[in-house]
C-alpha cells in the first residue's frame, strides 16, 4: 500500500470527523451564547451559576466527560456513539464558547448599551441589535481557534469507537505495521481541514469587518 | 490511554451506581435471542488476534473464533470496533452485549464485568534444531543464541521487553520475520540458533520436522484468553462457556492457532 | 404663564457613601436652553443621566410635562424617547451607517416602516448637515461629523426634551465650532434643552439661564448678563473667570 492508499482509506472518516465536528461546534456556540448573554446581563445568581459551569467543564478532559456520557449516563437512554461523541464535545466546548461570547459583549457593552437605551430601545432590543452584531465580530478571531481546537478534539470520539481519521489511522497502521505512514496521513487531512476552517473564518471576518479610515 | 481506562471504570461504577439495578433480572441472553443478534466489541488492531485484512476486513483468531460462536447461539453477528481501553467499560455501560480482543482475566476489570472460561491459553515455546549444543532451562537462557520470531506477535513483544530493552539480547541478535515459516528454514539453515513462538503451531511445525525439538514452552506472553462478560449475568456465561468447551472438544481452536500463529 | 417641560423636585444621587448631589430642584420650561455649569465631579452629569432614567436617584421626583417618571412602575423605554441624549463621547452604533445609527429608534421603537424611517433620518442628517455622509460609517467620520450624527439620532425621535452631556468636551478645538452652531440652530427653533458644558461663548450667547452647581449643590442660577456680569456669589464669579480664562485660551490657539 502506497501513501495514496492510505490517505484514502483514513480520508474516508474525514466525514465522520467534519460530523462530529458541525454537531458540536455550533451546539457549543447556542448553549455557549445563551449562557454567555445569561452571565453578562442575568444578575448574580446566574452569573455565579454560569461561572461555575464555565469551571467545571473547562476542567474536565472532554475525553473523560465523553466517557461518562456515553458509558454512564446513556446506560439507559440509547445514545449512540457518535451522537454521545458529539454532544459531549459541544458541551465542553460551550463552557469555551461562553467565555468567547462574553469577553466580546463585555467589551461592546456599557456605554453601547446606554446609547442604545438612552433611544429608547428595550434591554433586549439593545443587546440584540447593537450589542450582539458588534460583539459577533469581535467573536471571530477566538472563535476560529476555538473551532480548530474542536476539529482536532474530534478525534477523541475514536475512544468510543467511532471510526474516524484517527481510528482508521490507527487499524490500517496495525494491520499493515506501517504506523508512521498512517499517523502522518492523519496529520495531512487533520491540517488541511484547521487551515481550510481557519482560512474560511479569517475571510469572513474581514467580510464583515466594519469600514473605517486609518 | 491507561489514565484514561482507570477513569472510565470508575466513572462507570458510580454510573452504575447511579442508574442502580435497573431490570437486572433479564438475561442479556434473552435480549441477543430476541433480537437474533450478537453486538461484540473487538479492537481491530492486534494481529493476529483481530486486524483487517487488505480489503479493510476484520480477520483473525478471535474474529473467525467469534464468529463460530455466534453461528452455534443461532444469533447474527454485529462487529463495533472499539480501542481496547474502552471494551471493557462499554460491556459494563450496557453498550456491547460482550468483548472479544485478547483479554486476560484482570482483578480490576473482574469487579465490573464477568469472564468466560480461557478460551486458549497462550503458551509460549522455544525451538531448537538437533544441532544445538547449549542449554535453555528458563526463558532468559534465550539471550545468550540467535534469537528469531515472527515480527509484531505477542512472543516479539516479549522478547523485545524482557530480554533487548533490559540489554540481555543485542538487537542484532535478535532477527524478526514476516512469518513462521521463514523463521523455520532459517532455523534449519543456521543463520538462528532459538525459534520463539505461539506453542501450537510449534508443536504442528515440530510435527511436520522431525530434526526440530521443543527445549521450553510455559505461559511468557499473554496467557490464558477470554471473553468479557456482562457482570453478573450467569446465564450468558453458561452459553458462552458451553461453546467455547464444545470448541475446545472438536479440536476448532487448536486448528485456529495453527492458522493464525505460524502463517 | 410659560409651560414647564421638567420639573424636577428635592433630588439626591448617592453612590454609597459619596453624595452626588442632593436635594436639587430645577424646573425646564418649553423652549428653554438651560446651560449647566461648574467644576468636573459635581453631578453635572449624573443629573442628566437621572432625568433620562439611565440611573435612579435615590430620593426626589422628576416630571415630564404632567407624567411623574420617577414614580413606580414607569416604563422608562417610554419616558426614554421622548428625552434626547448627547454623550460626550457620542457613542454611535459602530456597526451601524450614520444613517443606520438615526433609523435605528424609528424602526425598532417607533415601528415605523424602513421607508418612513428612512426619509425621517435624512431630514435629520440634512438639519445637521450631514445628509451626504448617510452611508458612512462611525469610524469613516470626524468627531464633530459623528457628534452631529449623535445629536441627529436624537432628533430623530421627536425628543420634548434634549440633554447635552458635554458634547464639545471629546472634540479636537477645530471641530467644537460645528456642533456648536447645530446646537446653536436647535435653539433658536424652539427646542428644549439642557446642556453641560465648558463653552462659555456658547452659553452667553445661546443660553437663556444659567446654572452654576458645585460640590452637589446649585450655587446659584440666573440669566447669562446676571450670571456673567452680576453674580451673587464669589464663587460663581471666580469660577467663571477661571474657566473663561482657560476656555479662551484654548480657543484662541485653536485659530
Amino acid at each position: 500500500m502506497d501513501f495514496g492508499q492510505f490517505l484514502s482509506y483514513i480520508g474516508s472518516g474525514t466525514v465522520l470527523t467534519v460530523g462530529v465536528t458541525l454537531i458540536a461546534l455550533p451546539a457549543g456556540l447556542l448553549i455557549g451564547t445563551i449562557l454567555a448573554l445569561l452571565y453578562v446581563y442575568g444578575g448574580k445568581v446566574a452569573a455565579r451559576a454560569m461561572n461555575l459551569y464555565s469551571t467545571v467543564f473547562r476542567g474536565i478532559p472532554p475525553v473523560v466527560l465523553l466517557f461518562i456520557l456515553f458509558f454512564a449516563v446513556s446506560k439507559g437512554i440509547n445514545l449512540s456513539a457518535f451522537w454521545a461523541g458529539s454532544l459531549s464535545l459541544g458541551v465542553v466546548s460551550s463552557a469555551y464558547q461562553m467565555e468567547i461570547v462574553r469577553g466580546a459583549l463585555l467589551s461592546v457593552s456599557g456605554d453601547q448599551l446606554m446609547a442604545a437605551r438612552a433611544v429608547g430601545l428595550s434591554r433586549l432590543q439593545a443587546i440584540r441589535y447593537v450589542v450582539l452584531p458588534q460583539a459577533v465580530r469581535l467573536a471571530i478571531p477566538p472563535w476560529s481557534n476555538e473551532a480548530a481546537i474542536v476539529i482536532k478534539d474530534s478525534s477523541l470520539v475514536y475512544a468510543l469507537g467511532v471510526p474516524e481519521i484517527l481510528r482508521r489511522a490507527q487499524l490500517i497502521g496495525a494491520s499493515s505495521q506501517r504506523y508512521l505512514l498512517a499517523y502522518l496521513s492523519a496529520a495531512v487531512i487533520y491540517f488541511v481541514l484547521v487551515y481550510a476552517t481557519t482560512r474560511l473564518l479569517n475571510l469572513l471576518e474581514q467580510k464583515l469587518s466594519i469600514p473605517s479610515n486609518p | 490511554m491507561k489514565k484514561y481506562f482507570l477513569l472510565a471504570v470508575a466513572l462507570v461504577l458510580v454510573g452504575a451506581m447511579l442508574v442502580g439495578c435497573v431490570s437486572e433480572s433479564t438475561s442479556v441472553l434473552d435480549k441477543i435471542q430476541k433480537a437474533k443478534k450478537v453486538s461484540v466489541g473487538t479492537s481491530a488492531d492486534y494481529p493476529p488476534y483481530e486486524y483487517l485484512d487488505d480489503a479493510g476486513n476484520k480477520t483473525g483468531f478471535d474474529i473467525e473464533l467469534m464468529a463460530e460462536i455466534a453461528k452455534r447461539m443461532g444469533v447474527e453477528l454485529e462487529w463495533v470496533d472499539m480501542p481496547f481501553d474502552s471494551l471493557v467499560a462499554a460491556v459494563a455501560g450496557g453498550k456491547l452485549d460482550m468483548s472479544i480482543s485478547c483479554f486476560n482475566f484482570d482483578e480490576e476489570r473482574d469487579k465490573i464485568v464477568d469472564f468466560s472460561e480461557a478460551y486458549y491459553t497462550t503458551e509460549d515455546a522455544f525451538v531448537v534444531t538437533s544441532a544445538f549444543t547449549g542449554t535453555i532451562t528458563k526463558p532468559e537462557d534465550a539471550a545468550n543464541y540467535k534469537v528469531g520470531v515472527q515480527s509484531g506477535t505477542v512472543q516479539d513483544g516479549w522478547l523485545t521487553d524482557n530480554l533487548v530493552t533490559p540489554g540481555l539480547l543485542p538487537e542484532a541478535n535478535l532477527s524478526r520475520y514476516e512469518r513462521v515459516d521463514q523463521a523455520a528454514l532459517d532455523l534449519a539453515n543456521g543463520r538462528i540458533e532459538v525459534l520463539m513462538g505461539d506453542y501450537v503451531p510449534i508443536q504442528a511445525l515440530v510435527a511436520q520436522n522431525p530434526d526440530l525439538q521443543v527445549v521450553y514452552h510455559g505461559v511468557l506472553s499473554t496467557g490464558p484468553i477470554n471473553i468479557v462478560l456482562p457482570d453478573g449475568d450467569a446465564e450468558l456465561k453458561a452459553e458462552v462457556d458451553r461453546i467455547i468447551k464444545e470448541l475446545q472438544a472438536e479440536g476448532f481452536i487448536d486448528q485456529l492457532a495453527v492458522k493464525y500463529f505460524s502463517e | 404663564m410659560p409651560k414647564p417641560i421638567l420639573t424636577i423636585k428635592n433630588l439626591t444621587k448617592t453612590y454609597g457613601q459619596n453624595v452626588i448631589f442632593q436635594h436639587l430642584d430645577l424646573t425646564v420650561n418649553e423652549g428653554d436652553t438651560i446651560v449647566i455649569i461648574g467644576p468636573s465631579g459635581t453631578g453635572k452629569s449624573t443629573l442628566l443621566r437621572c432625568i433620562n432614567l439611565l440611573t435612579r436617584p435615590n430620593e426626589g421626583q422628576i416630571w415630564l410635562d404632567d407624567l411623574e417618571i420617577t414614580a413606580k412602575g414607569t416604563d422608562e423605554d417610554q419616558v426614554r424617547q421622548h428625552i434626547g441624549m448627547v454623550f460626550q463621547n457620542f457613542l454611535l452604533f459602530n456597526h451601524l451607517t450614520a444613517l443606520g445609527n438615526v433609523k435605528l429608534g424609528l424602526t425598532k421603537v417607533k415601528h415605523m416602516s424602513d421607508e418612513a424611517a428612512t426619509e425621517k433620518a435624512m431630514r435629520e442628517l440634512s438639519r445637521v448637515g450631514l445628509a451626504d455622509r448617510a452611508d458612512h460609517y462611525p469610524g469613516q467620520l470626524s468627531g464633530g461629523q459623528q457628534q452631529r450624527v449623535g445629536i441627529a439620532r436624537a432628533l430623530a425621535m421627536d425628543p420634548r426634551v434634549m440633554l447635552f452631556d458635554e458634547p464639545t468636551s471629546a472634540l479636537d478645538p477645530e471641530l467644537i465650532g460645528e456642533v456648536l452652531e447645530v446646537m446653536r440652530q436647535l435653539a433658536l427653533d424652539g427646542m428644549t434643552m439642557m446642556v453641560v458644558t465648558h463653552e462659555m461663548g456658547f452659553a452667553r450667547e445661546v443660553a437663556d439661564r444659567i446654572v452654576f452647581m458645585e460640590k452637589g449643590f446649585i450655587v446659584e442660577e440666573g440669566s447669562p448678563d446676571e450670571m456673567f456680569n452680576h453674580p451673587k456669589f464669589d464663587r460663581t464669579r471666580e469660577f467663571l473667570w477661571k474657566i473663561t480664562e482657560l476656555y479662551g485660551k484654548k480657543e484662541k490657539d485653536a485659530e
